[in-house]
């Protein structure tokens, strides 16, 4: 039993892996394309992600939101529901802890906290909306949240421009600043690291935890891989959609705050959907194969990615968006490679005689 | 009202709705085979940009257009590959898709033109507008149908095309079996992986049409990112359309009626934050009425065949 699990294991590591090589390959193929030196830029890539302690302690800043969004997206993904309005979520859950964080009056940790619990509402309300659209109306869940994302980028973009508008200072669509009071503590001295990064750890184990030793994760992983025995077993969909969407937005919606509360300190238009960090975050969910932790690492993988690239154009002449095209081949080869075991497993099935 | 609502709105919201029914109908040829295409956005960036290129390259928009198809031809075979062959989930591999087109462009861009952003060049002509004779001669008509680019004519034309091949013609019937039913269509002999990548593949001209009419119709430049989310949208209208040339076309109009009178209300005092959600919100309240049929047999609240 626990040798098969190992190997079990061990094959789960060993798809990403696979996938990572062969992006790194395509990456060279395009780095080799525009003429620059291959080994060069991968070495230049890899001291931008992780040259010194500081760039690695970016990395990690980056990866923070990211990984929230990503154990969101997971969420989601495991109850079988396509939620594709991380960014929607986050934008939502950003302005409303900016908001909660500069009018709530008292001490620095109460606004803190409130912060914290608007943000998460807010994202949590913004994602329970579209699954409530699906039970009550039977909308598309995937279309809704895509739209629900530019709804509240607008609206978002509309109350920084005007009512929540910086009164003096620059003049940007952005909030005021926040009281410094209530700014999450860098962890070291100097680096953007904030504590929001421990959170974002502590909530990756926390998931994992809850799918697999509490009876709401198991009924959630249920209706995700087979929704027809969930019926049976009695989980009703509705319900433990709306649950299940209303978490994920949530830590969506704690992704946004702690961008806030940890980096920027306002809300700042266009502040979350320019780095793209929903679609990392997506991408961090494929590539991990919805597993909490999974995700969490592929999180940190792709913010290397992105701060590695920074670090590539920074140095030398190939442009950064060679590491867009590295992530986009890892996803495309680990659902490709996925598949390749699946289909493997069908032949070896037909062959037992259990074809179904 | 009368500076709201006039005919030359009509005449924006056919401009604006060209790419979008382009891509939608891809979209739609994709959805009848049951293949979920989300890396529309992906392959109308390509074509995009691909257009721009062969413009450059070749100085003569015609090679352009031809030459942005047979590159989006190769996304979309790459698309096809991983879900007819693969069996890869279609939503995972359209964002890959999405995302590397989005990286793929952007790094073109720099590594080819040796730009940031977008490229523009001012000898460079784009697609040209065609009036037709007799019709721009008619007051009202004139002015809404006339003065498009050939792309806009091809969409509207496509529609009726595609209306009848699938719904009139043994090739439509077959298309509709290998979506409905893939092991049924095998068991009567049709390959059913034949039909869906023949399916990929026009989705994957049509969204490079789309992509050409967005940077050589509209404007002749190339912007990163230039589709902004209009595949997505394009999406939307296929599922609002149920995948129906005539219901994709009234869709993609909705909306582009809504974009176009977003940018008209605009010179009212309304801020452009609320103007612009006018399609997305319209969208919504749409889905309120149209249901999406094949959404609803894939989670399991319709009895599925």
């Amino acid at each position: 039993m626990r040798r098969i699990n190992w190997t079990e294991h061990a094959k789960a590591l060993l798809n990403p892996l696979i996938a990572v090589l062969l992006g790194l390959l395509v990456g060279a193929i395009a780095i080799w394309a525009v003429g620059g030196s291959v080994i060069t830029t991968y070495a230049e890539m890899w001291k931008g992600a992780f040259g010194s302690f500081y760039f690695t302690t970016s990395t990690l800043t980056r990866a923070t939101p990211i990984i929230l969004a990503a154990l969101g997206v997971s969420l989601a993904f495991r109850a079988g529901f396509f939620n594709l309005g991380a960014e929607g979520q986050m934008i939502f859950g950003a302005l409303a802890a900016s908001i909660a964080a500069l009018y709530v009056p008292g001490p620095g940790f109460v606004k803190i906290i409130c912060a914290i619990i608007a943000g998460m509402a807010a994202g949590g309300l913004w994602s329970a909306l579209a699954g409530w659209l699906d039970t009550r109306f039977r909308m598309n869940l995937l279309i809704t949240t895509l739209l629900l994302n530019y709804i509240a980028a607008l609206f978002a973009g509309y109350m920084v421009s005007f009512p929540l508008k910086e009164k003096a200072g620059s003049g940007g669509a952005q909030t005021a600043m926040i009281d410094n009071s209530a700014w999450l503590p860098k962890l070291f001295p100097g680096m953007t690291l904030h504590a929001g990064f421990i959170v974002a750890v502590l909530a990756a184990i926390l998931l994992a935890l809850f799918f697999r030793f509490t009876n709401k994760g198991y009924e959630i992983r249920m209706l995700g891989s087979n929704p027809l025995f969930a019926a049976f077993g009695g989980i009703r969909r509705g319900k433990l959609m709306l649950l299940s969407m209303l978490l994920s937005g949530g830590l969506a919606g704690l992704a946004g705050t702690f961008e806030v509360l940890g980096t920027q300190y306002r809300y700042i238009d266009n502040m979350l959907s320019a780095p793209g960090y929903a679609w990392s975050a997506i991408m961090a969910t494929l590539l991990a194969g919805s597993s909490p932790l999974g995700a969490a690492f592929a999180a940190i993988l792709l913010a290397a990615l992105q701060t590695g690239g920074m670090g590539v154009e920074r140095n030398t002449e190939v442009p950064l968006e060679i590491s867009s095209v590295i992530q986009a081949s890892l996803i495309l080869f680990v659902s490709a490679r996925v598949t390749i075991s699946l289909i493997k497993r069908k032949k070896a099935r037909t062959v037992d005689g259990n074809h179904t | 009202m009368e500076t709201i609502l006039d005919w030359s709105l009509l005449n924006s919201m056919f401009r604006v709705v060209a790419p979008l029914l382009l891509a939608a109908l891809g979209g739609a040829l994709c959805a009848r085979v049951g293949i979920f295409n989300v890396a529309l956005e992906g392959m109308m960036l390509t074509g995009a940009f691909s257009a721009i290129l062969g413009n450059y390259w070749f100085g003569n928009v015609w090679l352009a257009l031809l030459f942005a198809c047979l590159c989006v031809a190769a996304v979309s075979l790459l698309f096809g590959y991983l879900c007819i062959h693969l069996q890869a989930n279609a939503i995972v591999v359209g964002v890959a898709i999405n995302f590397l087109a989005t990286g793929l462009t952007a790094f073109c861009l720099f590594a080819i033109f040796n730009v940031k952003g977008q490229y523009y060049d001012k000898s460079m002509t784009g697609l040209p507008k065609w009036n037709i004779p007799f019709i721009q001669d008619i007051p009202v008509v004139g002015q809404i149908i006339s003065g498009h680019t050939p792309l806009v004519y091809l969409a509207f034309l496509l529609v009726a095309v595609l209306q009848y091949v699938l719904f009139k013609t043994v090739l439509g019937f077959r298309l509709n079996a290998v979506g409905e039913n893939p092991v049924a269509a095998k068991s009567l002999g049709l390959r059913v992986r034949r039909y869906q990548y023949g399916a990929v593949l026009a989705s994957g001209v049509l969204c490079a049409l789309a992509g050409a009419q967005l940077s050589l119709g509209q404007v002749t430049l190339f912007a990163e990112n230039m589709t902004a989310g209009r595949g997505f949208i394009a999406l939307v209208a296929t599922m609002l359309g149920q995948s129906n040339p005539l219901g994709v076309m009234g869709s993609s109009m909705l909306f582009g009626l809504m974009d176009a009178l977003s940018i008209r209300l605009q010179g009212f005092s309304l801020p452009t934050h609320f103007t612009m959600m006018l399609p997305y919100v319209m969208t919504i309240l749409v889905m309120l009425f149209v249901k999406d049929k094949s959404y609803l047999r894939q989670s399991g609240r319709i009895a599925g065949k």
